[in-house]
């Protein structure tokens, strides 16, 4: 039963709208400079690595903070991921995904007492209810492990630019698939780093997509939100 | 022979600790040379700027440990004569492991001032230890501060972090700028991106204690690669500017700022909003020191035109 639940929540149909974002991918392919499958994984692996020390930190903070019945803790570290996100951009794509996710979670787990509380809190917004802290409380209350948890966010960051790829850079589906297998392989090194991370320790160096987010938020190129 | 033990003296201040920093654990040997925080290896800044009783804003506290130096504070921005302006200098050359830096700025009500380095601040190659820099930067009700220092070069195999804390208050505005190259670009065949570790924290917060935002990167090119598309790519400089402003300013210069790619040249510049109102981040990307301060200075420029009505004046053609 928990492999189905792992699958349904990390599937790209799960409807959080991932879809609608590209991680600053739409401008890097329209300057040209993500323009075919070597370039693409660059960029990939950029936006995974990122992933992987800021959001996926939290979703596993958010976690554990479940499974101590520490509710303050879960909003802490939801306000932490906020503190860390400097562009308009990432942080309405973070709190879209994550408001639909807990409206999701409140019907798939209809008994949990803290995803309704959690739902509740986004809709008063006392707490801002980012996609990576609701993917650890959802993760929590499923009875899924961290491991599960971790790599279903790695997949899933992985899994929306290679999305967005298809539509906006000159790849195949055979090469986002090699992107995508090829990316999976780091997902257990970044894990046994990410796990000893608390947020104070959350980094991330991705200048040249910070510029290219600059320039998606000031420009009119709108095929996706960010 | 065995070498003799020398006493380890200590100055009368605090020295700073960064050991308990996760990136920082590979890095905690005891120096061969001087012991961490060592006379002479733990500079210490305190500046203090107010407005006298005529109005005027002036240098008030200055308190210092060598190998930092700051002297009297000058009036030479041509466009804000006004303005006292300093020289952050070190003495002892470029920072070695076990340096342990601290430098606090305080801008009281309403006073302004502009503080530099003056030349690039050069990171050795370290062996052992690490040189760590904390910095506290506070600004009270109306106060004006433009930071804007000669780049950071770091040496191949040097380890460096800071951690630079920023208390503001909602009606002042700080501009506060770094600049890091990716080595010694022209020694020898090239040294770039060859340093073990940068570890730069940056995080705003107001006088009440609310936290603002929160910036936090680790370069560590050995570990995550530097040249992939989204990080530095075919780039050699970084700059990264925070400026914490009212949002009337914010918005203002916004506005007035560009984000680009400009593949001729080869350089790039990109602006955001900080969260919580704090204001903006803008950065830069490029391939000489040159013109990535000169992009800097245009958009302290557009900061200062919407604050304080003013340009900034030419550069020195000696910086």
């Amino acid at each position: 039963m928990n492999l189905m639940y792992l699958l349904q929540m990390t599937d790209s149909t799960f409807p959080v709208g991932a879809f609608s974002f590209s991680n600053g991918l739409e401008t890097a392919a329209h300057e040209g400079i993500v323009h075919d499958a070597a370039t693409l994984e660059q960029y990939t692996r950029s936006v995974a690595l990122q992933g992987a020390f800021s959001d996926g930190v939290a979703a596993l903070i958010a976690y554990r903070a479940v499974k101590n019945g520490d509710i303050d803790a879960v909003r802490e570290i939801d306000r932490q991921l906020i503190l860390f996100k400097m562009n308009d951009e990432a942080r309405m794509m973070l709190q879209r995904m994550g408001k639909k996710m807990a409206e999701l979670a409140v019907r798939l787990f209809p008994d949990s007492d803290i995803v309704a509380r959690w739902l509740e809190d986004i809709k008063a917004e006392t707490t801002p209810g980012t996609f990576p802290v609701a993917q650890g409380v959802v993760f929590a209350v499923a009875g899924l492990t961290e491991e599960d948890l971790f790599a279903s966010h790695q997949y899933g960051v992985i899994n929306m630019v290679l999305g967005a790829a298809l539509r906006c850079v000159r790849v195949s589906h055979y090469d986002t698939q090699l992107i995508l297998q090829k990316l999976s392989a780091d997902v257990p090194a970044l894990y046994e780093q990410a796990r000893e991370m608390t947020f104070e320790d959350m980094n991330s160096f991705v200048p040249e997509m910070d510029i290219f987010a600059s320039m998606h938020e000031k420009g009119n190129m709108r095929m996706f939100m960010n | 022979m065995p070498i003799p033990k020398f006493p380890e003296l200590t100055t009368d201040i605090a020295i700073e600790s960064f050991d308990s920093a996760k990136e920082m654990k590979p890095y905690l040997t005891r120096p061969r040379a001087m012991h961490v925080g060592a006379p002479g290896k733990h500079g210490y800044l305190n500046l203090g700027f107010e407005l006298d009783r005529e109005g005027k804003s002036i240098l008030r506290e200055l308190d210092r440990r060598a190998p930092l130096i700051v002297q009297q504070e000058l009036y030479f921005d041509q466009s804000m004569p006004e303005m006292p302006c300093v020289y952050i200098l070190s003495s002892g050359g470029p920072n070695i492991d076990g340096d342990r830096f601290r430098q606090n700025i305080t801008v009281k009500k309403n006073a302004i001032a502009f503080v530099s380095t003056g030349a690039a601040t050069k990171l050795s190659t370290m062996y052992d230890n690490y040189s760590g820099l904390r910095q506290n930067i506070v600004l009270e009700e109306g106060a004006y501060l433009e930071f804007l220092p000669e780049p950071v070069i770091p040496c191949a195999h040097t380890r460096f972090i800071s951690d630079t804390r920023m208390c503001v208050h909602p009606t002042a505005t700080v501009f506060y700028s770094e600049i890091y190259m990716g080595g010694r670009k022209y020694y020898k065949d090239g040294e770039l991106f060859q340093f073990d570790i940068l570890s730069v924290c940056t995080h705003g917060e107001r006088p009440d204690g609310e936290q603002l935002f929160r910036e936090k990167f680790i370069i560590d090119p050995r570990r995550s690669p530097i040249r992939d598309v989204g990080v530095m790519h075919g780039y050699d400089i970084f700059a990264n500017v925070v400026v914490m402003t009212p949002p009337d300013k914010a918005a203002e210069i916004y506005q007035a700022t560009t984000a680009f790619i400009d593949r001729k040249h080869k350089i790039a510049a990109g602006i955001s909003h900080l969260p919580n109102g704090a204001g903006l981040l803008f950065k830069v990307l490029g391939m000489e020191t040159g013109p990535v301060k000169k992009t800097v200075r245009e958009f302290c420029s557009k900061v200062r035109m919407a604050v304080k009505g003013k340009p900034l004046p030419d550069e020195f053609p000696w910086r």
